[in-house]
């Protein structure tokens, strides 16, 4: 049998222990070791963004990372993002309020994606949207629902950050 | 089954029909909990990994497996030498040919990229690294890499094909003005996000397979007839599909492979077709081309039309994409002449893609339309509305309903056309040459019988139960407002179950016949299940409306009661406790009275025989659509960007606009990669698909598309449906193109005739 090796992952908070081959990718640690089928292989070669995931708060196609690259450090994933109540992100939120997706098999990477883009400050104009969720592809073509969604997220997490300020 | 419980919503209405309530199962896929084919928990499964051909012709001289047979994992090799024991399954419409056997993994290589070996191990690594090791001894064969090759045929006249009236190719030398042109599309790709695969097990002689399905019943059919399966022995698992648009209508080799392997190894199979595989394991759009002659009066009326089509097909197999499918039904024609080849080229057998037949078909008579409208230098708009087609010259038939006029008009006032300056060049924005074009589109309204059962249980819910499938045009979310409005419930009340073999029959989701077929089927079983809860409370014993003398009920909110008001009043749950029934089921199809039969049945959930064409009424049906598109083109680079676009429909009433909206735009976004990026690339020496993944094969991004505005100028047809609606999925692509290439000739005064528009044709 092949050589495995012993990863301990932080994911969406949480020490998931595993053994793996060392040539496992962390999309593939996720959906075939760990259960967390929510974030989707669509080509698999960094090419669609449906893998995508945060790794200490950034974004990253999970398809090219190695699960062994990853120990040690936070990976955030589409089931992480609601709060412990389930209580929906604004993203999520704003996706199903703008039907800003149909088969629903890149929504997770657009989300984690809408997520980052805004934590980033790169959702300040339509056209700020649509460069920075760019690497996301949708083939049922939700991008104009994506970007009202994205734009309507923003929005709310600015005057919740507002809020909590004042 | 996967059960879909409903979300809050905004207003009461919302849960009817036409109403605008949000994804049913919205939450599911927002939260990554919705689960796909590949994505099922089973127990102890092996990962099966293709290998495909690397020649385009040929025949496999031996296959070397030792190496990949030693490495780590591997547990089996299937190649050409292993007799699977299967059998050819029914085409589409349930033809069988006898005792003709199935070889999945064949000996006779027909294209590049056909899977040849298979190799299964413990982990999906370790058969992909073994698939390595397999060498295969070729012995090569001529081939035809493409329709443009040398070698290739001038293809095989179809004789169905043809449509003919008045005499085409004598008004077309008498008309006055002509023009002539070749207009050209090449392979496109469906490129669903969710790539193809599939988990299979068996249990006995039970099999189950988790595979993404845009027809369960169909598929399930491919599966027993391969295997020698009663039919009842396959399920196909299938609630949730990443994307289809025409690839996921059938059970395709590699399916065969993998549930074969489960059988010889005992234990689940699960296959993952790879990106680049998906390029070659199933067909996308053939390349086409067709040659248009129009003919018209110097007042430009239409008189003649000459359509001479051709398209690529398969070494094995004449898949005609339609090229005259749309040109004899979108103008009042009295002359008309149409016919289509099929090009045998050592490729894939291509399939349905987006808008079949009709969208290459409006990409050449929209773009010839409008190089007649600038021959005539009359203005595109008035001359499609100068033709107008009062009814429909192909089948002599009125249509049933034809709102294009409304399109064309109501399109135009909202684009603000009227603004337009007719001569090319003629408008710009610093660097950027604007431009302005149209194109209509069509999709012909299909049908088929359908069936369904609705639940009414005892703890409140009500569920709605179907083999149907919802691969994101919202067949959950119609489906439930069908049954909350028919039955009298609301729809926090109701649950949609899905994309189940073992569930009643469906149309297939293809062809835009799946939401006005399993609309009428669940409205039908919803008014059947009301009015058999009536039934109940009017004559059961222990029911308190047996005294109250009324002839029949109200069901409304879930609640039955006396319609005077009068009377008591429950909810059904707590009807059914005085009954002392636990559920009620009613399931009803909407196959003919005289076609009820067990075989009938089976025949029509899995088989095309029972679908109608647009024409086989009184009338003719069809969905219609205008597109106004504006792009800017910049004036030295040749770069073309779609910078505004409105597009106006009917397709009849629309049963959630919301849902409705979404597809439309994903059609249309569809169109716009067809007409500026998507073209398959074939090497000319080995008939090798050189830009197999979506690096290279470009498809939309977010930034490629604006702002689209969508209008309904739809009215419901009763003809067309049950409800009222037409087809809304295919329409939304077909005149795209057209559109972008007569925007493109307004911007710049260059006319592509061969998609897609890139900068060095414009250069």
């Amino acid at each position: 049998m092949p050589r495995t090796i012993h990863l301990t992952l932080d994911i969406n908070g949480k020490a998931h222990p595993l053994d793996v081959e060392p040539r496992v990718t962390l999309l593939d640690a996720l959906r075939e070791h760990l259960d967390l089928t929510g974030t989707k292989k669509g080509c698999d070669q960094g090419q669609c963004g449906a893998c995508t995931c945060h790794v200490d708060g950034e974004r990253v196609l999970s398809c090219l990372t190695l699960a062994a690259q990853v120990e040690g450090r936070q990976v955030t994933t589409i089931e992480g993002i609601a709060g412990d109540d389930g209580t929906l992100h604004a993203v999520q939120k704003a996706f199903l309020e703008h039907d800003a997706f149909q088969c629903g098999y890149c929504t997770p990477g657009q989300i984690m994606s809408a997520v980052a883009c805004i934590r980033e400050g790169h959702a300040g104009s339509d056209a700020e949207i649509r460069e920075y969720m760019s690497g996301n592809l949708c083939r049922c073509g939700a991008y104009n629902s994506i970007v009202a969604a994205v734009r309507d997220a923003a929005t709310t997490i600015a005057a919740g950050q507002k809020a909590e300020a004042a | 089954m996967t059960i879909i419980e409903p979300r809050k919503h905004g207003s009461a209405a919302d849960g009817r029909v036409g109403g605008r309530l949000s994804r049913f199962e919205g939450e599911l896929k927002i939260t990554g909990n919705a689960t796909y084919a590949l994505e099922y928990p089973v127990e102890n499964v092996a990962h099966a990994v293709l290998v495909q051909s690397t020649i385009a012709a040929g025949r496999v001289v031996s296959v070397d497996a030792s190496k990949a047979l030693a490495a780590p994992g591997v547990l089996l090799v299937l190649t050409p030498e292993d007799d699977l024991g299967l059998m050819t399954a029914a085409d589409w419409f349930g033809n069988r040919p006898e005792n003709q056997p199935f070889h999945p993994l064949p000996k006779v290589v027909r294209y590049n990229g056909e899977s040849i070996v298979a190799v299964i191990a413990e982990s999906r690594e370790q058969a992909g690294e073994a698939a390595k090791l397999i060498r295969i001894t070729y012995e090569e064969a001529p081939a035809v890499a493409d329709m443009d090759d040398p070698k290739a045929s001038e293809g095989k006249l179809l004789d169905a094909m043809t449509v003919e009236w008045g005499d085409a190719e004598k008004a077309l030398a008498a008309s006055p003005v002509r023009i002539e042109a070749e207009y050209r599309t090449p392979r496109e790709y469906h490129v669903a996000m969710e790539p193809h695969g599939l988990t299979a097990g068996w249990d006995g002689e039970q099999l189950t397979v988790w595979e993404p399905s845009q027809w369960t019943h169909g598929m399930a059919r491919n599966y027993a007839e391969w295997f020698g399966i009663p039919l009842d022995n396959v399920r196909i698992v299938s609630p949730f599909i990443g994307g289809g648009f025409g690839s996921k209508g059938v059970a395709l080799p590699y399916g065969a492979v993998a549930v074969a392997a489960a059988k010889k190894l005992g234990r689940p199979v699960r296959l993952a077709v790879t990106r680049p595989q998906n390029f070659t394991s199933y067909g996308g759009r053939a390349a086409t081309r067709q040659t248009i002659s129009l003919g018209a009066s110097k007042d430009g009326v239409l008189l003649a039309i000459v359509h001479r089509g051709a398209s690529e097909t398969s070494v094995y197999m004449d898949y005609p994409e339609q090229t005259g499918a749309a040109t004899p039904i979108l103008y009042k024609v009295e002359n008309f002449s149409s016919q289509s080849r099929v090009v045998p080229v050592n490729a894939v057998t291509p399939g349905a893609l987006r808008g079949p037949g009709k969208n290459p078909s409006a990409y050449g008579i929209e773009s010839a339309i409008e190089e007649l409208a600038y021959k005539l230098a009359m203005d595109p708009l008035e001359l499609r509305l100068k033709n107008y087609a009062d009814h429909d010259y192909q089948s002599g038939k009125p249509w049933s309903t034809r709102r294009l006029r409304e399109a064309l008009t109501e399109g135009a006032e909202a684009f603000g056309w009227a603004r337009r300056s007719h001569e090319p060049r003629s408008m710009r924005d610093g660097k950027s040459l604007i431009g302005w074009g149209i194109g209509c589109g069509t999709f012909p309204v299909i049908r088929a019988p359908s069936s369904a059962m609705i639940r009414v249980l005892k703890n409140g819910r009500v569920e709605v139960v179907s083999g149907a499938i919802d691969m994101g045009q919202g067949t959950y979310t119609i489906l439930a407002q069908t049954a909350a409005e028919a039955l009298g419930v609301s729809i926090e009340q109701v649950d949609v179950v899905l994309g189940d073999s073992r569930l009643p029959g469906s149309a297939i989701a293809g062809g835009s016949m799946l939401a006005g077929s399993i609309t009428g089927a669940v409205h039908k079983t919803a008014n059947a299940a009301r009015e058999e809860i009536i039934g109940l409370a009017l004559n059961d014993p222990n029911s308190p409306f047996r005294d109250t003398g009324a002839n029949t009920l109200v069901v409304s909110e879930g609640r039955i009661s006396v319609a005077s008001g009068d009377g008591p009043s429950m909810t059904l749950p707590e009807l059914l406790s005085v009954l002392g029934r636990d559920e009620l089921e009613v399931t009803r199809n909407t196959l003919p009275d005289d076609a009820q039969s067990a075989s009938d049945r089976m025949n029509a959930w899995t088989s095309m025989g029972r679908v109608q064409g647009p024409t086989m009424g009184d009338t003719s049906m069809h969905s219609w659509c205008a597109h106004f598109v504006e792009v800017r083109v910049d004036e030295d680079f040749g770069t073309v960007r779609v910078s505004r676009m409105v597009s106006a429909f009917d397709c009849g009433r629309l049963y959630n606009p919301k849902m409705v909206e979404s597809q439309w735009r994903g059609g249309i976004i569809m169109g716009i990669g067809q007409a500026l990026l998507e073209e398959g690339l074939v090497d000319p020496r080995n008939a090798r698909t050189i830009n197999n993944n979506v690096g290279d094969y470009l498809v939309p991004t977010n930034s490629d598309i604006p702002d689209i505005q969508v209008i309904s100028v739809g009215v419901p047809d009763y003809e067309a449906s049950a409800l009222g609606g037409k087809g809304v999925g295919e329409v939304g692509i077909v005149g795209v193109a057209p559109a972008i290439a007569n925007a493109v000739f307004h911007a710049t005064g260059k006319r592509v005739r061969d998609l897609p528009i890139t900068l060095e044709k414009l250069m």
